[in-house]
């Protein structure tokens, strides 16, 4: 098969996993009362509020009329038609990015419990993630980077030196790293570092403050409220990075690191990157402990095979036999497990964003569970949660694919 | 004086003793190779610790055996004069029996729950607190009003430790039953069977599986289920829903081993049914994987209630928390704002430790116990791992 030929193959099957997690989604939906429904996943136009059945008359206010957004929304969602209509719009509109609308009344719509974040009410949830995502792809990316870094020398390391103290060392941090709660070592390792540079950031340098760069970098608890935009002496209320949520620069990628730099801004991206450093180790220590496991268990695995007794009978000196002969395949079961521990990797992040006050997808998806009933926002929450399934799906597939691109077995077989 | 018999009377052999001796000989066995396991030993030791705390926590006393309400708070705000916690500070409220609205520095303890709440000698905000006793601490923004609650470190841990592993072990043990079941079967006998049950696992396991119990949890709790035992069972029912599909796909792949041995063929030879075969020979065959992932998984349910809590989503209806991971989360969640009042004031400064401390301390050793002792299990267990 060629590989073009299993890519499409493999995209095919993602089609029936997707509808089936809508499925699920419009079922956990379709249990809400429908005032939240046509709350959530309508948009009116005008100022209209959809979520009460009626509102008071505009001609006489002591009376109750019909409400004609909550009306115009029944019909759109297909409220008052069968359940398999409702599923059918609902799907449409989930596979459209028509995921809903944050809102009116609730904690990201109103701006309330002093997020920092302007009311984002009747916004569109999909552009609003979009908005957000980038920083949380950075995040990932970065922790990617750690994990295969930690995980793989220290596999082979512990698979090589089997029993030895390396071993012993790397599982014990293996099951460390699993029994810690992540917001534990987190708030931990900021609280230290924060302490090891001399305490909370109060105001930078480049606010006119007198903490130092390197507490600026680290020592945000919260934000400091200034940070300073490019080159201009604006200061940034909302928090970090400032141009995300407020839109007060041209965001030609989106990525904050990237757009730094577009904007000759190094500073700000080397402020970005070292920023999501602390955070990134955190989660990669705890993914770690899954993946370590697995590269061990693979590697010892590949070192009782026949032709890795052959390249050491034939002469060739032992890091060459583990780093090419076995190294190489024990990297397919990595990739695999990488793939599996993927869905449990990003929803660690709602945890990180928070403890380091990132603004990425997952601050976002906290925030719309915050606090009381009142509070929780439904379109963000189910839109939130498609996206990280996306996200899961699309990570399958590209560890499919780099898979059946390092064994040809598997895409010819 | 009656003479004892020289030697004990011979108990004739039936089968059912033999198969029970070969039984006994099989356990032996295997706890034989779990005490040479130095780390198993050390996991089965705190566990056992913690299931005497289990048990104590069962019979901790509970001051009432009907509702009660207590002074919550004597918080730096002050006290209305109305409110019975400004007479009695330390005690509790004095209402008449009928009167059903409280005030807000009192709250109402459920049925069988004890006194949560910390003699007021110790409750000023991150100075008071003696160890283990200290009082706890809660974000005022979480508990929807402008007063922060105080409960008691102790009492809280007690009832968590009953709360925490209850749910814990309940939810692994049906989501993981459920799995075995359907995952053998879909293995064994394949077909459509094996079809349906593998695009639902494939469902669910592309969800990532905390945002789905989160989801169903919110849905059960804007339905209507927001009293404290609805809550535990929606907890319960959520995760298993989301759990057994990672069970299924793992016995099944077990499975699709399995029913290619030549003890199956032999077994079916002989005329055994699909249901003997399932149970005699799949399912104990494919069952060490599963323990893995249990041990994985009763470890990993405080962490996970703990970070659904730490996120601000609010679990339990307050003020009432007892469960490890959100008494830790809540703790960690105040921190920032102790730590910064430290930077301004150092002198005021007092770290709830204690609040984040010991449930941590809880949960680490709780998950790392299980995960030591069913490693060890798995080792004893299955003889190809001894060595």
């Amino acid at each position: 098969m060629r590989m073009w030929v299993y890519v499409v193959r493999r995209a095919a099957l993602v089609v029936p996993v997707v509808i089936g997690v809508m499925t699920v989604l419009f079922v956990l939906i379709s249990a809400l009362p429908v005032g939240t429904r046509a709350c959530s996943f309508f948009h009116p136009s005008g100022k209209q509020n959809p979520c009460d059945p009626t509102i008071p008359c505009p001609t006489d206010p002591s009376k109750l009329c019909p409400n004609p957004a909550y009306v115009a929304a029944v019909n759109a969602l297909g409220l008052n038609k069968p359940i398999f209509v409702q599923w059918a719009i609902y799907v449409g509109n989930a596979l459209t990015f028509n995921w809903g609308y944050v809102a009116q009344g609730s904690a990201l719509g109103t701006g309330a419990q002093g997020f920092g974040l302007p009311p984002l009410a009747g916004q569109s949830v999909a552009s609003v993630l979009w908005q957000f995502l980038p920083y949380t792809v950075e995040l990932a990316l970065l922790s990617l980077l750690f994990i295969l870094i930690i995980s793989l020398p220290l596999g082979n390391l512990s698979a090589v030196y089997r029993n030895r103290p390396v071993d012993q060392a790397s599982r014990i941090m293996s099951f460390s790293g699993f029994a810690i709660p992540t917001f534990l070592l987190g708030t931990l390792a900021l609280a230290a570092v924060t302490f090891a540079l001399g305490g909370p950031a109060t105001k930078s340098v480049l606010c006119g403050g007198t903490s130092t760069v390197f507490q600026d970098f680290y020592g945000s608890w919260p934000q400091p409220p200034c940070a300073p935009l490019f080159g201009t002496t604006n200061l940034n209320p909302i928090g970090y990075p400032n141009w995300l949520a407020g839109g007060y620069i041209s965001s030609p990628t989106g990525f904050p690191t990237i757009d730094a730099m577009i904007h000759g801004q190094y500073y700000l991206a080397a402020d970005t990157l070292l920023r999501i450093v602390l955070p990134a180790l955190v989660i990669a220590y705890g993914t770690v402990a899954v993946l370590l496991r697995f590269v061990r268990n693979s590697m010892l695995e590949v070192m009782n095979q026949d032709y890795i007794r052959t390249a050491r009978a034939k002469g060739l000196p032992e890091s060459t036999v583990i780093k090419k002969h076995a190294g190489r395949n024990s990297l397919n079961v990595t990739i695999t497990v990488l793939g599996l521990t993927f869905a449990g990797f990003i929803t660690g992040f709602p945890v990180i964003e928070v403890v380091f006050n990132l603004w990425g997808v997952g601050r976002l998806y906290a925030y719309s569970v915050v606090g009381p009933a009142r509070d929780w926002d439904f379109a963000v929450l189910f839109g939130t949660t498609l996206l990280f399934t996306y996200l899961v799906v699309a990570a399958n597939i590209i560890v499919d694919v780099l898979y059946a691109y390092l064994d040809p077995r598997v895409r010819l077989g | 004086m009656a003479t004892v018999p020289a030697t004990p009377p011979v108990v004739p052999a039936s089968p059912f003793r033999r198969s029970m001796q070969a039984r006994v000989a099989q356990y032996q066995r295997t706890w034989y190779f779990l005490r040479r396991n130095t780390l198993a030993m050390i996991g089965l030791v705190i566990l056992l610790l913690f299931a005497a705390l289990f048990v104590y926590g069962l019979y901790y006393p509970a001051s009432g055996s009907e509702p009660q309400l207590y002074c919550a708070s004597n918080s730096p705000l002050p006290v209305p004069e109305t409110n019975p916690c400004y007479q009695a500070s330390n005690v509790v409220c004095t209402y008449p029996s009928n009167v059903n609205s409280y005030g807000p520095g009192c709250i109402e303890t459920p049925i069988g729950y004890p006194n949560f709440i910390a003699p007021t000698a110790s409750l000023i905000p991150f100075t008071g607190g003696a160890f283990p006793l200290g009082s706890l601490v809660f974000p005022a923004s979480d508990a929807g009003t402008t007063l922060p609650f105080f409960y008691n470190d102790y009492s809280m841990l007690v009832k968590g430790t009953v709360n925490s592993i209850s749910v814990s072990v309940f939810i692994v043990a049906v989501g993981a039953g459920t799995g075995l079941l359907l995952g053998a079967v879909s293995g064994y006998y394949g077909g459509w069977v094996d079809e349906v049950v593998m695009r639902i696992t494939d469902v669910f396991l592309s969800v990532p599986a905390i945002l789905l119990v989160i989801a169903v949890i919110i849905v059960g709790k804007t339905v209507g289920l927001t009293s404290f035992t609805e809550t535990l069972e929606l907890i319960v029912a959520a995760f298993i829903i989301v759990w057994w599909p990672l069970y299924a796909r793992i016995v099944r792949s077990q499975a699709l081993v399995v029913r290619e041995q030549r003890y199956v063929e032999a077994a079916k030879a002989s005329g055994a049914g699909g249901g003997r075969i399932l149970t005699r020979h799949v399912i104990p065959n494919s069952v060490y994987p599963v323990f893995v992932q249990m041990s994985l998984d009763v470890g990993s349910i405080p962490l996970l209630l703990a970070a659904i809590t730490f996120i601000g989503f609010i679990l339990f209806p307050y003020p009432l928390i007892p469960e490890w991971g959100s008494i830790a989360a809540a703790g960690t969640e105040v921190l920032p704002v102790v730590l910064t009042h430290c930077g301004v004031a150092k002198a005021t400064c007092f770290l709830p430790w204690w609040q984040i401390l010991f449930p941590g301390l809880a949960i680490f050793f709780f998950a790392i116990s299980v995960n030591f002792f069913a490693d060890g299990l798995r080792d004893a267990l299955d003889p190809r791992l001894r060595r």
